[in-house]
């Protein structure tokens, strides 16, 4: 865990000094000048009209400077302008699609168009130069993210090959993200394959126990395959684990629980 | 004489392009939404104008995404006429500090996010769906009340609700 950790600062130190390293651009360029004036937009709070000035300046001087472009679009989506971010983000990914093709799967992903959100990844993993990407709040690997929307739009199966052929690639199981396993379980568990799924459930709380929704879907899990008393278990111990102001909050998780599923089925096993 | 004017008018006209692309017209933040009388509820008030939050992890629903989804499930109501439509509804608002919700503002888009439109009737029922919803948990940060902006997403297939 802790390698992907080092790695996932090390890509986006990596990623944020290769885009904001302006003298990559010959002096007097229209990059270096649209690159200078981002990084003075940058200064300014997100999405504040002195940034967007400035962005947009940086655009008109260098219309092919891709970053100008994305940072631009960040706070139309974070903010429910999905449309309009599109339309600002779309020349980023015609000017370097490498860099910004997974940003837009992200958010594809975010606002449920599952889809659109495989198209685009599908298209990144194509590309010969294609590398390990993470979510925005670095929390997954796009290759987990393409899974579980396969699993949204009802193909389990290929969720399922994704996520292991992305655990297959760690180096050892210590590599792991702090919720594959999880999101291998959920998706075996959709399928009903109720073995499969405890056992990759049981494999997360060896790399992390700290969220509440492994204990929940183990507990379903185990309920599906009759086996009540450590249904119960597992239902007390997310119970537990919600009542932990400390516990992870699975963002991204694709598949959540609730506290109020939890509490309900503890009351049906009750007796 | 005539290349220089040329030149000039050429190097002008150049300039004013730039200078338009240069200076749209921007709130001081991106979702600035300011008081329409056409559209909003004139009780709805911010508890200050001044210091309104974009930041939407900070508003929370009580019981959680799942109890939103399943009042907005709840006061769907499914029309034949409807069906025809596959898109989402990406609705923006503000949540004051008082929970009240206000500033509502909505977006039709297709299932490839290209803007479209719906049955006038669809669209009003989803807006109104939406303001129905009651539960909302204003932003607090650093133990101080704030008013804040938000929004969710709504996706239809065949004219009905998914869920999550």
């Amino acid at each position: 865990m802790k390698k992907v950790i080092l790695i996932t600062f090390i890509v986006n130190i990596t990623f944020s000094f290769a885009q904001t390293n302006c003298f990559i651009y010959p002096e007097g360029s229209g990059e270096r000048k649209a690159c200078e004036l981002s990084y003075k937009a940058i200064e300014h709070k997100q999405g504040s009209r002195e940034s967007q000035i400035l962005f947009d300046s940086a655009i008109a001087i260098g219309p092919k400077f891709a970053w100008a472009y994305y940072e631009k679009s960040v706070p139309y989506f974070k903010r429910g302008f999905l449309y309009e971010g599109l339309q600002i983000l779309n020349k980023a990914i015609e000017l370097e699609p490498i860099e910004y093709l997974c940003y837009r799967a992200y958010w594809y992903w975010q606002y449920k168009n599952y889809e659109l959100c495989i198209q685009d990844l599908e298209t990144y993993y194509a590309l010969p130069k294609a590398y390990i990407q993470f979510t925005p709040g670095g929390e997954k690997d796009m290759r987990i993210i393409l899974a579980l929307a396969y699993a949204k739009t009802g193909n389990y199966k290929k969720g399922v090959e994704i996520i292991n052929s992305c655990l297959n690639s760690y180096e050892s199981d210590s590599d792991a993200g702090l919720s594959d396993y999880y999101s291998l379980g959920i998706i075996h568990f959709h399928n009903k394959e109720y073995n499969k799924a405890t056992e990759a459930f049981i494999k997360q709380l060896e790399v992390n126990g700290n969220m509440a929704d492994t204990y929940y879907f183990l507990g379903l899990a185990y309920k599906n395959l009759s086996n009540i008393e450590e249904a119960k278990i597992q239902f007390n111990k997310a119970l537990s684990k919600f009542e932990d102001i400390n516990r992870n909050l699975n963002i991204n998780a694709g598949y959540k629980a609730y506290l109020s599923d939890v509490v309900k089925e503890i009351e049906s096993l009750k007796y | 004489m005539r290349n220089i004017l040329l030149l000039m008018l050429v190097t002008f006209l150049f300039n004013c392009n730039e200078t338009i692309e240069t200076k749209k017209e921007y709130k001081n933040q991106i979702g600035d939404t300011s008081f329409n009388p056409n559209l909003d509820n004139p009780k709805f008030k911010f508890c200050d104008s001044t210091k309104v939050l974009h930041n939407r992890s900070r508003i929370s629903y009580t019981g959680g995404e799942r109890a939103l989804e399943s009042e907005l499930l709840k006061r769907f109501k499914f029309k034949p006429e409807y069906k025809s439509f596959n898109g989402y509804f990406i609705i923006r608002f503000a949540v004051n500090c008082k929970n009240e919700t206000g500033r509502f503002r909505m977006q039709i888009l297709d299932s490839n996010f290209s803007l479209t439109e719906c049955p006038k009737e669809l669209e009003e029922h989803i807006l109104a769906i939406t303001k129905e919803l009651k539960h909302w948990n204003h932003a607090v940060l650093e133990g101080k009340d704030y008013d804040c902006y938000r929004f969710i997403s709504i996706k239809l297939i065949n004219g009905k609700v998914q869920k999550s």
